[in-house]
């Protein structure tokens, strides 16, 4: 388990700040009036990790072979140095999230099982979304279920058909199922 | 060679009985033999020498000699080789004398400068998103505009024409109309023109 260099903690940044707004700050800084301790992003094989900093120090006393996982899962780097964001990282991104999707109850199911978000689906969504940008998928009670791209900005997803599509997804709470065995596991 | 050497001056090993080469006391000569010998000029007889000392060559296997010698080393650009006759291909040369590994950034403020930097391209990239796509949405509706003015258009010009023909079967029916108010000739006419009418009639 290492520190990020600078040009992957750049490539990391850049694809959090897909879906979050300024306030991405707060992972690295936390604001002056919690009192919070520090948490750290951690590299073990491809993976990048974000845990305290206590849990950081302690993990350094396990051999890098032996050390499964700590923290919270953020995604993993792929051979060409691009970063995917997994689902665990959604708690992460959604309290920071820039822009947001509302779906309906009967759409959550279809997303759940890694289907895109059809505009008959989607009960509201942020204002001025351009199109391609990261969006984080609620339920209607405010729920994050998953993250994705727009496939339309928001003006021109108003003038959509209902059944086409308005959010590609990326990843769903519905992969702790379905990818169960490989989630965890390098 | 050094053992010759030594014995020729052999003043410092077996010569007690020269005095005048070694120390200061045998500097001073004694009356007898400075008058019998040539004399040489005094000021080389005082002064004052360290002992010599033997100098021996190190042999081949001394760690010395057999540590290689610096050679000037020419980098590539000295030696103005084409570019692509060089032994790293071009783009491959690595700085030298920089630090071998990674560098990390663990500390706040690093993380921070690079976090800013990432967000202030995202927000760029965002605006200029915004704007093009506030652009295109302009030119769409002006487009939109444009062609309902035209259906407009053509739809008033179709209606000018259907009025115009209607108004030309009004004014049709009115001569006509005129026309029966006109002698009877033309009454009969007009007649004979309606008795011409088809008709169709089952028996």
């Amino acid at each position: 388990m290492r520190e990020l260099t600078e040009e992957e903690a750049k490539v990391l940044f850049s694809k959090l700040a897909n879906y979050t707004g300024r306030s991405l700050n707060n992972l690295i800084a936390p604001p002056e009036g919690e009192q919070t301790e520090r948490h750290v992003f951690r590299l073990q094989g491809s993976r990048v990790y974000y845990l305290p900093l206590r849990l950081a120090n302690y993990a350094t006393s396990i051999p890098r072979a032996n050390l499964l996982s700590a923290g919270t899962i953020i995604g993993k780097f792929t051979k060409t140095m691009k970063f995917r964001l997994h689902i665990t990282a959604l708690s992460v991104i959604a309290p920071h999230s820039r822009y947001k999707v509302w779906i309906k109850a009967n759409g959550e199911m279809p997303f759940l099982y890694g289907g895109n978000v059809l505009k008959a689906h989607a009960a509201r969504w942020s204002e001025d979304c351009p199109e391609h940008s990261g969006v984080v998928v609620y339920s209607m009670n405010d729920e994050p279920l998953g993250f994705g791209v727009t496939a339309r900005s928001t003006a021109e997803a108003k003038k959509l058909e209902p059944t086409g599509i308005v959010v590609f997804r990326q990843a769903d709470a519905g992969e702790y199922l379905r990818e169960e065995d490989s989630l965890f596991t390098a | 060679m050094a053992p010759t050497r030594g014995s020729s001056k052999g003043a410092s090993s077996g010569g007690a009985s020269k005095g005048p080469s070694k120390g200061p006391k045998g500097s001073k000569p004694s009356g007898m033999s400075s008058s019998s010998r040539v004399s040489k000029p005094s000021s080389k007889k005082n002064v004052k020498r360290p002992p010599p000392q033997e100098v021996k060559s190190k042999a081949r296997t001394a760690p010395e000699n057999l540590a290689r010698k610096k050679k000037r080393v020419y980098t590539e650009a000295e030696l103005d080789l084409p570019k692509l006759n060089q032994i790293t291909p071009v783009g491959v040369v690595k700085p030298k004398g920089k630090k071998k590994g990674k560098v990390f950034v663990d500390d706040q403020e690093g993380m921070m400068t690079i976090l800013a930097m990432v967000n202030a391209e995202k927000e760029g990239q965002i605006e200029s998103k915004m704007m093009k796509a506030r652009q295109l949405e302009e030119i769409r509706e002006a487009k939109k505009a444009e062609a309902e003015a035209r259906m407009k258009e053509k739809k008033f010009k179709l209606d000018a024409v259907k009025d115009s023909i209607r108004n030309k079967k009004k004014n049709k029916g009115g001569n006509d109309r005129a026309a029966e108010s006109s002698p009877a000739s033309s009454k009969s006419g007009s007649k004979s023109a309606k008795g011409k009418r088809k008709s169709v009639s089952f028996a």
